[in-house]
C-alpha cells in the first residue's frame, strides 16, 4: 500500500527512529511501512495520520488510487 | 483506542526468554538425569543456557529482540503468527510422513498417529474458537 509517511516524516525533519519511538513501534516497522512492505493496522494508521495532523485517506492510498 | 505497541506483559520482558530457556534447560537436565544419563543432561542444559544468553545479549538484532520479547510490535506479531503457522505445518507434515513410513514398514506408528491426531484436533478446535470470536 502506497503512503506518504516518508514525505511527512522528512518534511518535519524526523528520523525513522524518532517516529518509531513516538508510535511505540520498531524503527524497522516504520521503514517497512514507508517502503510499502508492511500495511499497518487501522489503529496504527490512525495514530500516524493524527501524529502528522492529517487523515488516513490523505496518508494511505489503495493500489488503484490515483 | 489501543494504538500500536502491544502492552508489554511479563512474557514480553527482556528477561522472559532467557528465563524460559534456563527453565527448559533445567527440565531437559532433569529428564536426562531421571533416565540415568545426567552427562547428556548437562550438555542439554548448557545449550539452553547459551541460547538464553544469546537472547539476553541480542543487542540491535531485530530478529533476536523480536524472538526474545522486547522488540515486538504489531508487525512482529504478524511475523510471529505466520512463522508459527509455517513451523506448525512443517512439523505436522513431518509427523504424518513419519507415521506413513512406520505403517509402510509394518509398525503401528502409534506415537506419530497420536501426535498427528492432536495436531488435527487442536487446529479444528482453534478454527471453531476463532470463528466464534470474530
Amino acid at each position: 500500500m502506497r503512503n506518504e509517511i516518508r514525505e511527512l516524516r522528512t518534511v518535519r525533519g524526523l528520523s525513522q527512529g524518532e517516529l518509531a519511538a513516538a508510535m511505540e513501534v520498531s524503527r524497522q516497522t516504520i521503514n517497512s511501512i514507508e517502503t510499502g512492505r508492511y500495511t499497518p493496522s487501522l489503529p496504527l494508521a490512525i495514530a500516524l495520520a493524527r501524529y502528522f495532523e492529517t487523515t488516513v485517506e490523505e496518508t494511505f492510498h489503495g493500489d488503484d488510487d490515483d | 483506542m489501543e494504538t500500536t505497541m502491544t502492552r508489554r506483559p511479563f512474557w514480553r520482558s527482556r528477561w522472559w526468554m532467557p528465563g524460559f530457556s534456563l527453565a527448559l534447560g533445567a527440565i531437559v537436565f532433569a529428564a536426562f538425569a531421571i533416565g540415568g544419563n545426567a552427562g547428556e543432561g548437562v550438555a542439554g542444559f548448557a545449550i539452553m543456557a547459551l541460547l538464553g544468553l544469546v537472547f539476553l545479549l541480542g543487542g540491535r538484532s531485530e530478529t533476536l529482540r523480536g524472538l526474545g520479547g522486547p522488540g515486538r510490535d504489531e508487525r512482529w506479531a504478524m511475523i510471529d503468527l505466520r512463522a508459527t503457522a509455517f513451523g506448525g505445518m512443517v512439523a505436522l507434515t513431518a509427523v504424518i510422513v513419519a507415521w506413513l513410513v512406520e505403517v509402510a514398514n509394518g509398525r503401528e506408528g502409534t506415537t506419530f498417529a497420536l501426535i498427528g491426531a492432536l495436531g488435527g484436533v487442536s487446529y479444528t478446535a482453534a478454527v471453531a474458537w476463532q470463528r466464534l470470536r470474530s
